[in-house]
């Protein structure tokens, strides 16, 4: 029988590192996705040393957890806190991080002139994405570029379903009247 | 997906198009690595506590000897308060093996 979080995390409680590893299998890929949709595609290296710094800080503390939430919401408030501090920190070292151009690799653009174009309006789109609040620019992370679906950004960013949907309506929004006024057409 | 106003349909095509990219995942070893790191964290704190308990427990041992030498005991006597409990404690292990045998 497989057991639930609630149990495992009763013996990690007594010391047992077997039922702490199975709680790093079972969360350590939505955990890695949270910080990377926090951090950006330029500090995945970073995000694996957050993921670390979480699970780390989980195992000192899983003694004072009292199960009042899920296991899960506490380990994703963790990791939001810890990257978003990591962010501000890393901002503050270089403050012109790029997004890496955004990730359009797939379908480049037919002619020079429609590639630079392109390029352009990608650094407008990172720009305007980079001054978005975090977690409009978490929620749409994981929802273009890591593939979860509003239900998963829901739960990782720890607010129901509804709100996690007007993050990203509201997100599109901004963006979109940033473009227009940059001179960028969305179509 | 969520419902989009008719406006939205062109971002959202471009934020699709501009983030398309494979998703990373974490190396291979990570698991490990944090469990090393895990377990050296943990003999880490126990060696931490044991550095306090003998560094108190030497402290006690001066401030103790101090105070009585202050109260006019001499050396011997200060020795044998001192060194009384600790055999007592040592030797605690020893006679409960002996009665064990017995």
């Amino acid at each position: 029988m497989v057991e639930t979080d609630s149990q495992l995390v009763a013996r990690a409680q007594s010391g047992d590192q077997q039922a702490f590893a199975e709680l790093v299998r079972r969360h350590k890929a939505q955990v890695f996705r949270l910080a990377v949709s926090i951090l950006g595609r330029e500090f995945i290296p970073e995000a694996e040393d957050v993921t670390q710094e979480v699970f780390l800080k989980v195992h000192n503390a899983i003694a004072s957890f009292r199960g009042e939430a899920e296991f899960s919401s506490w380990i994703y408030r963790i990791t939001f806190n810890q990257a978003v501090n990591l962010k501000a920190r890393v901002r503050f070292r270089s403050p012109h991080a790029d997004e890496t151009v955004l990730y359009d690799t797939a379908t480049p653009e037919p002619g020079p002139d429609r590639r630079a174009e392109a390029a352009q309006r990608n650094q407008a789109l990172a720009d305007c994405m980079g001054t978005l609040p975090e977690v409009y620019q978490s929620a749409l992370r994981l929802y273009y570029w890591l593939g979860c679906d509003v239900g998963e950004v829901a739960e990782l960013l720890g607010v129901p379903e509804n709100t996690a949907k007007s993050y990203l309506h509201r997100a599109r929004q901004i963006l979109h009247g940033m473009l227009k006024q940059k001179g960028y057409s969305c179509d | 997906m969520t419902e989009m106003e008719p406006y939205e349909a062109g971002i959202d095509r471009l934020l699709r198009r501009s983030m398309d990219a494979p998703a990373p995942t974490l190396s291979s070893d990570f698991e490990e690595r944090l469990m090393r790191k895990v377990g050296q964290e943990s003999a880490g704190l126990d060696r931490y506590g044991r550095m306090v308990l003998t560094g108190y427990g030497l402290a006690s041992i001066v401030v103790s000897g101090v105070v009585m030498r202050a109260q006019g005991l001499g050396w011997g006597t200060i020795a044998v308060t001192i060194l009384g409990p600790l055999a007592l404690v040592a030797a605690a292990p020893w006679v409960r093996r002996l009665g064990q045998m017995q």
